[in-house]
């Protein structure tokens, strides 16, 4: 699967594979949210409809090139990631790039975002980058730091390595067992990095009217929702691989898939939303220190 | 017109719009006293989003506008400035009477009468108001039409503006929108879409 015609195969494929994914994923996520709230709640293929009804909107509204362009950059950065985070049967990328790429290359969106929202001008939109950037303060710490810790006691970057290294002795070798505080930290952070609740303040509807995607409509919004479904799997994936073992097959990999976004949607599901500073505040008092009391710790204890 | 519209539509229109009735966003504009009713349409009683319906905040990301109740001369004039901001399709549906026919705000000075001389109105929720009953089978209706092909009423609006825009002069004495709807009509293509 990793060379010749299967991996051309695989390259052309997998785009669909992860959007088909995200689609099941979004649409168990607002299904589940709404049998917590005891409604009925929308189809199991819910995203897929709105994605088609937004692609499928006859007028339009660009502001500008940089509009236009930060489409490409938030769809094309996320792809880009997808392909470097290794999944069952396909992982080629991953021996070119290491998690340290995989950080540069996860900045590429929001950049992408912040530059087309600047053009639109609008101020919502505007305070909503802010406090995306104010939020990477808070969880990006935090999850480097836990992988660097991790990292460190395996004594590897790559994602792969990591992944292989932990389904080597079932589930003691697993990161979230062998660095219950490194794990736990990092669970805090994906919460913030998938922007949920409690620290859904980038996406505020109440407040800031859904932040940058104020003053997107149709085929932008489109391009949004297809950037954020994929980035659900990608973001599920890169804990998954880094903390509950990865995975070597697809069953495998799904179930641990759809049991880590209940995890984070029943959170989710109970919690209100933090002020800016408070999420901030938040990350740095507990996951924080929690992350470096962990990577102390392996320190401590050498390799 | 609409017989013959509905014959020439090609297999992919009809796959498009059966998928397109599955998710409808709609920003509600609750000036007036229906908007109480929304929220136990919404809520697990009668559970909207069971049909994709979902509240949305900003008027780019929204399908339908939703006008609960009386339109004083000054709110109808942000309701237009909405309306021209909404990506089309679009469907402006008026809920109570008094978009209908100004129904207890009959005599007031400060209303307008009838919706549909400054708007497009795709579809009217009689009543005062409507209970979650009816706006639930008034939206199944519309999802309906959308399937046929039938919820043009947009369309109207790119096609027949001077006669929105004489009524909407008529109220507001000159009045200027950011957007030139007859070029974007004849830009997107949607005036010669019909004929």
């Amino acid at each position: 699967m990793n060379s010749g015609l299967g991996l051309i195969v695989w390259i052309i494929a997998y785009p669909f594979v992860s959007f088909s994914l995200g689609v099941l994923l979004g649409g168990y996520g607002r299904k589940l949210t709404a049998r917590i709230q005891r409604r009925v709640g929308p189809s199991w293929i819910q995203p897929f409809y709105d994605v088609v009804k937004l692609m499928s909107k006859k007028t339009n509204v660009s502001h500008g090139y940089m509009h236009d362009v930060a489409m490409m950059m938030l769809v094309g950065g996320t792809l880009l990631t997808m392909y470097f985070v290794p999944v069952p049967g396909f992982h080629y990328f991953s021996q070119f790039g290491d998690y340290i790429v995989i950080m540069y290359i996860m900045l590429v969106p929001p950049l992408g975002m912040a530059l087309g929202v600047g053009q639109t001008a609008n101020p919502n939109g505007s305070i909503g980058i802010a406090r995306a950037l104010q939020m990477l303060a808070g969880y990006e710490v935090t999850f480097v730091l836990t992988f660097i810790g991790f990292a460190m006691k395996a004594g590897t970057t790559s994602m792969y390595d990591l992944m292989m290294l932990q389904q080597s002795g079932g589930v003691a070798t697993w990161g979230i067992v062998t660095n219950p505080l490194l794990g736990i930290a990092a669970l805090f952070a994906l919460q913030g990095m998938m922007n949920e609740k409690p620290f859904e303040v980038i996406v505020a509807p109440h407040e800031i009217a859904t932040g940058p995607m104020t003053e997107m409509g149709g085929k932008y919004l489109g391009m949004m929702f297809i950037q954020h479904l994929i980035n659900l799997v990608v973001e599920l994936t890169i804990y998954m691989n880094l903390f509950l073992g990865g995975a070597l097959n697809w069953f495998e990999y799904i179930v641990k898939l759809f049991t880590l976004f209940t995890l984070v949607l029943v959170v989710n599901a109970v919690y209100g939303r933090f002020r800016t500073d408070s999420a901030l505040r938040f990350f740095w008092k507990l996951p924080l220190p929690m992350a470096a009391l962990g990577v102390i710790f392996i320190m401590w204890n050498g390799k | 017109m609409a017989e013959k519209e509905l014959t020439q539509r090609s297999a992919w229109d009809k796959v498009l719009a059966n998928l397109r009735k599955r998710s409808l966003w709609m920003l509600h504009y609750c000036t007036g006293c229906g908007a109480v009713e929304l929220p136990p349409t919404m809520t697990s009683r009668f559970d909207m989003e069971r049909f994709g319906i979902m509240p949305m905040v900003t008027p780019r990301q929204a399908d339908i506008l939703l006008i609960t109740g009386y339109l004083s001369v000054k709110t109808l004039k942000r309701v237009i400035l909405i309306y021209e901001q909404m990506v089309a399709p679009k469907y402006v549906v008026g809920f109570g009477s008094c978009t209908i026919n100004g129904g207890m705000y009959w005599n007031s000075y400060t209303t307008i009468k009838a919706l549909d001389r400054y708007l497009p109105v795709e579809m009217y929720l009689a009543g005062c108001m409507p209970r979650p009953e009816a706006i639930i089978t008034g939206f199944n209706s519309l999802i309906d039409k959308i399937a046929k092909g039938e919820a043009n009423s947009w369309k109207d609006y790119y096609e027949n503006y001077e006669f929105y825009h004489k009524n909407q002069e008529h109220v507001f004495g000159d009045i200027e929108t950011h957007h030139d709807v007859p070029a974007d009509g004849k830009y997107f293509r949607v005036v010669e879409a019909k004929r």
